[in-house]
């Protein structure tokens, strides 16, 4: 009886062990996350433009059903981008994402200077590089250094009202997100 | 024979815990860092650099994205101001201050988060198209049935969840959350 009791204390261990492993591995093997959603819409290093979240139609779960969303996959390993939309004058948001969907970056249309997002993605050792001999649209683009070389950018939009949805697809749809600096 | 019935005790045990627990923690996915004012809540490290473990398990099962820190914040109410849960056969009020934001906008879902079908086609309201009072004050009526003014419908799932969210707010980078002042939800009828 004392034996078994002991082996049932060790199974609890072991079982505190699996916890542990299962929690940390999930985010690495999910496949429904966000970034591996993403990659399943199209290739890398283009904007894919959601439809606008409706019941029983939602791209991405717990989405604002007021906005309209384009999501890019991202690398850095080929050499910084560049991101250019001509955002509509209405309420917008971007948001850069690492793989496990944790925000390193969002700034809203208030940090910009009339409604023209541009921003410059690098690492630390490209940022570097880069400032040894600037090119000249690095000093119009905001310039982030990212800590992580690949991931996701989310651009939100906000359509007030069915009138302006036109306007605010067509700002979307033709953003890019691999532009060359 | 019976250190193989006590080995296959322990790895019952094992597995059961460790997988169970494992589960039901991730599923719940909310064990840490929770800011309640009022009826809401919000999680503001969710989906940051500091997220726990916990949190990015969840995220990653459910495959959300969340918002931003520079974006906004997201609240979250499943009960009325007494505490009940919010039953789709009874009609509540929201009314009363909301926090400095640009931007904020309301949405009803069902208790797993996602957007319920209606007949008005209205998932929720921001805070530009709402119907307001001569004081700048607003009342909203989430109720399954058609209601005057700023109606906020609800499907025929038993209990929903309303989604607050504000965007382009001070709040999202730090400021006091405990302090805040937002709407309340309160029961008008219930049938």
């Amino acid at each position: 009886m004392r034996r078994t009791i002991l082996f049932v204390i060790g199974g609890l261990l072991v079982g505190g062990i699996i916890h542990v492993a299962i929690v940390f591995l999930v985010p690495y093997y999910a496949g429904k996350d966000a970034y591996s959603a993403i990659g399943r819409m199209g290739s890398d290093g283009q904007f894919h433009l959601l439809p606008m979240a409706e019941a029983g139609a939602e791209a991405m779960p717990a989405t604002d059903p007021h906005f309209m969303e384009a999501v890019c996959r991202f690398d850095l390993h080929g050499g910084p981008i560049r991101v250019l939309a001509a955002m509509p004058d209405e309420f917008w948001s971007v948001a850069v994402f690492d793989k496990l969907s944790r925000n390193v970056y969002s700034l809203t249309d208030r940090a910009v200077d009339g409604s023209n997002l541009d921003l410059a993605l690098l690492t630390s050792v490209q940022n570097a590089q880069m400032r040894q001999n600037p090119p000249e649209s690095l000093n119009t683009a905001i310039v982030l250094e990212l800590p992580i070389d690949a991931g996701f950018i989310v651009l939100r939009a906000l359509v007030p009202d069915d009138s302006l949805r036109p306007a605010v697809t067509a700002a979307l749809a033709a953003a890019q997100c691999s532009a060359s600096l | 024979m019976r250190f193989l019935i006590d080995l296959v005790i322990a790895v019952a045990v094992a597995v059961v815990v460790g997988v169970g627990s494992a589960w039901y923690a991730v599923g719940q996915g909310h064990l840490f860092g929770a800011v309640t004012v009022g009826d809401w809540t919000a999680w503001p490290n969710d989906g940051t650099l500091d997220a726990d473990p916990y949190a990015l398990a969840r995220i990653a099962r459910t495959g959300e994205v969340p918002l931003g820190a520079g974006e906004g914040l997201v609240f979250t109410a499943t009960t009325d101001d007494s505490g009940a849960p919010l039953a789709s056969r009874c009609a509540y009020t929201i009314a009363g201050e909301t926090p400095a934001a640009r931007l904020w906008t309301l949405t009803a879902t069902d208790s797993d988060g996602r957007l319920m079908p209606n007949l008005a086609h209205r998932q929720g309201f921001h805070s530009r198209e709402i119907v307001r009072s001569a004081n700048g004050d607003f009342v909203i009526t989430a109720a399954a049935s058609v209601q005057p003014g700023n109606w906020l419908p609800v499907g025929d799932s038993p209990t929903f969840d309303l989604v607050f969210r504000l965007y382009d707010t001070p709040l999202a980078t730090g400021s006091q959350l405990s302090t805040l002042s937002m709407p309340t939800i309160r029961k008008a009828h219930c049938p």
